[in-house]
C-alpha cells in the first residue's frame, strides 16, 4: 500500500451524552412527533433534554390523560403513542391508561422516571416499583440500568409495542441512568419479520366456508390493528357473507354497508345477535370472544363451527375451541382465504336475504315522542353531518353504547372507544390525542356527565394548545348505565348514581376559556350540531337528556344473546 | 391434574415475577418450581421447571403455554403443540 493511499475511514467516536439526551434523540430518530406527559422530580433530566428538540410535548393536567391521549393518538395514527411521567404518583397515575392500551392492543410506549438505583428498594421519596405494579397490564417492560442501554431499550420498546399483537411497553429510567454519561449512540435495528401463511389451515378454512349454509364474519379489533380493513372489505364483498362487528371493530366495514348487521353482544343489534345464534360457521377475524360480545359463552353461536384467524395464537381456542385455527397476520390470511373461494360463488343467497331482511325489519327507530333531546337521533345526525372524516372519541357509559349503535362510521379509526377496560374519563383526553394525530378531521368527544368529570381538567390542555376538539356532553344528571342496571336488576334501588348537583358545565368550560353552549330541546339539535362542528377552537355542547332513557336492546348479564330485552 | 412446563428465562428485571404472575393470574396453582443456572449461556438465562394445576376445569394448559410464549425473555424448551384443524 502506497503512502499516498487514503487512510481507512473510521467513524469519529461519538460525543459523551447523558441517558436523558440519548432517550430524546432516540425518540426523534424513531420518528416520534408528539409526546404527552407531565414532569416531576425523577424525570427532570429528560424534561431538560426535551428543550430545543423536534419533539412536541403536550403538557396534560393529569398523567392519566397523558396515557389516554397517547393511546388515542396511536389508535388514530397507527403510530406508537408516547407518554411520560415522573416516578411514584406520576407513574401510578398512568396505570389506568396503560391497562386501557393493554386491553385494546394499542401500541404505546410509557416512559417513567424513577429514583436513582441506589435508592430503589429503600422506600425513598416518590419511589414506586412501577415495573412490578404494571406487570399484569403491559406487553413488556424494561428497567434500564445503564445509560449505554438507553437507545437499545427504547428501540426494543417501540418494536415490541408495534409488532405482532400491539400493546403498551413501559420503560423505567432511574434518575442516575438519565444523568449518567455514555458514548453509546445507537441501539439495534429490528427488522420486520414476515409471518408465514399456514396454507393447510387456509385450505381447511376455505373448505369449512364452502360447506357452510349460514356463514357469518365476526369482525374484531384486530382487523383495524392488523391493517386488514381492505382485505376484509374485498372478502366480504366478493363472497357476500354477512358480518357482525365487535365494539372495537365498528367501521371496519362501513356501518351502513349492506350485509353489515351491526354490533353483536350485550347492546348489539337483534340482527347481529340472531344471525350469530343461527350461524353454522363463524369466521372470526381478530376477535377474542369477549364476554360482552358473547353473552353466556356456553350458549353462544350454538350451531357454529369456528374458523379463527388471529395474530395472537394465545387467543385461539382460549374461550371457544376453533375448528380451524389460522395463527398469523390477518391481511394475507384473509386474502388467501378469498383466493381459495374465488372460483365459484357461495350458495348462501337464502341466508343473505334472511339476514338482510331481519336487519331492515329490526332497524332502530328515531321517532321517540316528546320535545326533549333523543340522544340516539342526535348521535346519528351528528355522525352523518360530520361525514366520512368523522372521528368519535367516546367516554364510557350509555352515550358510548348509543354512539356504537347509532353513529355512522365509515372507517374503524372513526370510532375510538375504551372497549376492553371500559375506562370512564377516556373521552376528552382521547379526543385531544386523536385531534393531534388527525388535525383536519372533525373529532368529537362523546361523553356523559360522569366520565367527563373524571378528566375535565383537560379542557385546559385543549385551550392551551388550541386543539379544536369538540365535546358533545350528554348530561342525564347521573350514572345512566349503572342506574339502568339498578332499575332492571337491583329492584330500582338507585344507589349512588345521582349527579343532579353537577356544576353548570357551560360556565365551567367558559372558565377554562372554552366556547360552550347548551342544548335543551330537540328543535335546537340541528343548529347545535352545526355550531359545534363549525367552531374554530375547542367547543362544548352541553346537551340535557332524559335521565330515564335506557340503552336498548340489552342482553341481561349471564343470558345468551338471543334473550334480548327491548324497551317496554 | 398437574402438568410441568420447562422454560428458559432471561435474567432481566422482573422476569420471574412476570412469569409467576402470569401463571397465577391466568388461573393456575403452582405446585412446584425448580430453577437452575445455565452456565453454558454465560449465566444470562436460567432454566425453570414449573408444575401447574388449573384452578378449575376451564383452565387449559395449552392456552397458558401460548400466553407464556407471548412473554419476552421466556421460551419453552418442550415442543409447542400445534393447532389441529378438524377435517371439514
Amino acid at each position: 500500500m502506497s503512502a499516498a493511499a487514503p487512510a481507512l475511514q473510521t467513524a469519529p467516536e461519538p460525543a459523551e451524552r447523558s441517558g436523558a439526551a440519548l432517550l430524546v434523540s432516540t425518540l426523534e430518530r424513531l420518528g416520534v412527533e408528539v409526546v404527552f406527559g407531565y414532569p416531576g422530580g425523577a424525570i427532570m433530566p429528560v424534561y431538560d433534554a426535551l428543550t430545543g428538540t423536534s419533539l412536541r410535548h403536550i403538557l396534560v393536567r393529569h398523567e392519566q390523560a397523558a396515557a389516554f391521549a397517547a393511546d388515542a393518538y396511536a389508535r388514530r395514527s397507527g403510530k406508537v403513542g408516547v407518554c411520560m411521567a415522573t416516578s411514584g404518583p406520576g407513574a401510578t397515575n398512568l396505570i389506568t391508561g396503560i391497562a386501557n392500551a393493554m386491553m385494546d392492543s394499542i401500541p404505546m410506549v410509557c416512559i417513567t422516571g424513577n429514583v436513582a438505583q441506589g435508592l430503589m428498594g429503600t422506600d425513598s421519596f416518590q419511589e414506586i416499583d412501577i415495573l412490578g405494579v404494571t406487570l399484569p397490564i403491559v406487553k413488556h417492560s424494561i428497567l434500564v440500568r445503564d445509560p449505554a442501554d438507553v437507545p437499545a431499550a427504547v428501540e426494543e420498546a417501540f418494536h415490541i409495542a408495534a409488532s405482532g399483537r400491539p400493546g403498551p411497553v413501559l420503560i423505567d429510567l432511574p434518575k442516575d441512568v438519565q444523568v449518567g454519561k455514555t458514548r453509546q449512540d445507537f441501539g439495534f435495528h429490528y427488522p420486520n419479520v414476515g409471518s408465514t401463511l399456514d396454507h393447510d389451515a387456509i385450505a381447511a378454512a376455505a373448505e369449512a366456508v364452502r360447506a357452510a349454509e349460514r356463514p357469518l364474519i365476526y369482525v374484531g379489533g384486530g382487523v383495524k390493528i392488523g391493517r386488514a380493513v381492505e382485505a376484509l372489505r374485498r372478502f366480504a364483498d366478493a363472497t357476500g357473507i354477512p358480518s357482525v362487528s365487535t365494539l372495537n371493530a365498528l367501521g371496519s366495514i362501513p356501518t351502513d354497508a349492506p350485509g353489515t348487521l351491526g354490533m353483536l353482544g350485550m347492546h348489539g343489534t337483534r340482527a347481529a345477535n340472531e344471525a350469530v345464534q343461527e350461524s353454522d360457521l363463524l369466521i372470526v377475524l381478530g376477535a377474542r370472544f369477549d364476554d360482552r360480545a358473547t353473552g353466556k359463552l356456553a350458549e353462544f353461536a350454538p350451531h357454529a363451527r369456528i374458523v379463527h384467524f388471529d395474530i395472537d395464537a394465545a387467543e385461539i381456542s382460549k374461550l371457544r375451541p376453533a375448528t380451524v385455527a389460522v395463527a398469523g397476520e390477518l391481511a394475507p390470511g384473509i386474502e388467501a382465504l378469498a383466493a381459495h373461494l374465488a372460483a365459484t360463488p357461495l350458495a348462501i343467497d337464502p341466508w343473505m336475504i334472511r339476514c338482510q331482511s331481519r336487519a331492515r325489519g329490526t332497524a332502530a327507530r328515531y321517532d321517540a315522542p316528546g320535545e326533549g333531546v333523543y340522544a340516539p337521533a342526535l348521535l346519528k345526525a351528528l355522525s352523518e353531518r360530520a361525514g366520512d372524516e368523522f372521528v368519535a372519541a367516546c367516554d364510557v357509559g350509555q352515550h358510548q353504547m348509543w354512539a356504537a349503535q347509532h353513529c355512522r362510521f365509515a372507517r374503524p379509526e372513526a370510532h375510538l372507544t375504551s372497549g376492553g377496560l371500559g375506562a370512564m374519563g377516556f373521552g376528552l383526553p382521547a379526543g385531544i390525542g386523536a385531534k393531534l394525530a388527525d388535525p383536519d378531521a372533525p373529532v368529537v368527544v362523546i361523553a356523559g356527565d360522569g366520565g367527563f368529570m373524571m378528566n375535565i381538567q383537560e379542557l385546559a390542555t385543549a385551550r392551551r394548545y388550541g386543539i379544536a376538539v369538540k365535546v358533545l356532553l350528554l348530561d342525564n344528571s347521573g350514572l345512566g348505565l349503572v342506574r339502568q342496571w339498578q332499575q332492571l336488576f337491583f329492584d330500582k334501588n338507585y344507589s349512588e348514581v345521582d349527579l343532579s348537583d353537577n356544576p353548570d358545565f357551560v360556565r365551567v368550560a367558559e372558565a377554562f376559556g372554552v366556547e360552550a353552549f347548551r342544548i335543551d330541546r330537540r328543535d335546537q339539535v340541528e343548529a347545535g350540531i352545526e355550531r359545534l362542528l363549525a367552531a374554530d377552537g375547542p367547543c362544548l355542547a352541553h346537551v340535557i337528556i332524559d335521565p330515564r332513557e335506557n340503552v336498548w336492546p340489552l342482553v341481561p348479564p349471564g343470558k345468551n344473546n338471543a334473550e334480548m330485552m327491548e324497551a317496554s | 391434574m398437574s402438568e410441568t412446563l420447562h422454560l428458559n428465562i432471561d435474567r432481566a428485571d422482573g422476569s420471574l415475577q412476570r412469569l409467576i404472575g402470569l401463571v397465577e393470574r391466568r388461573g393456575f396453582h403452582i405446585d412446584g418450581i425448580s430453577m437452575a443456572d445455565m452456565p453454558s449461556d454465560g449465566g444470562s438465562a436460567r432454566r425453570i421447571a414449573l408444575t401447574v394445576r388449573g384452578r378449575d376445569d376451564s383452565r387449559c394448559v395449552d392456552t397458558l403455554g401460548r400466553q407464556i410464549d407471548r412473554l419476552y425473555g421466556v421460551s419453552r424448551t418442550a415442543p409447542v403443540v400445534a393447532f389441529q384443524s378438524e377435517a371439514a
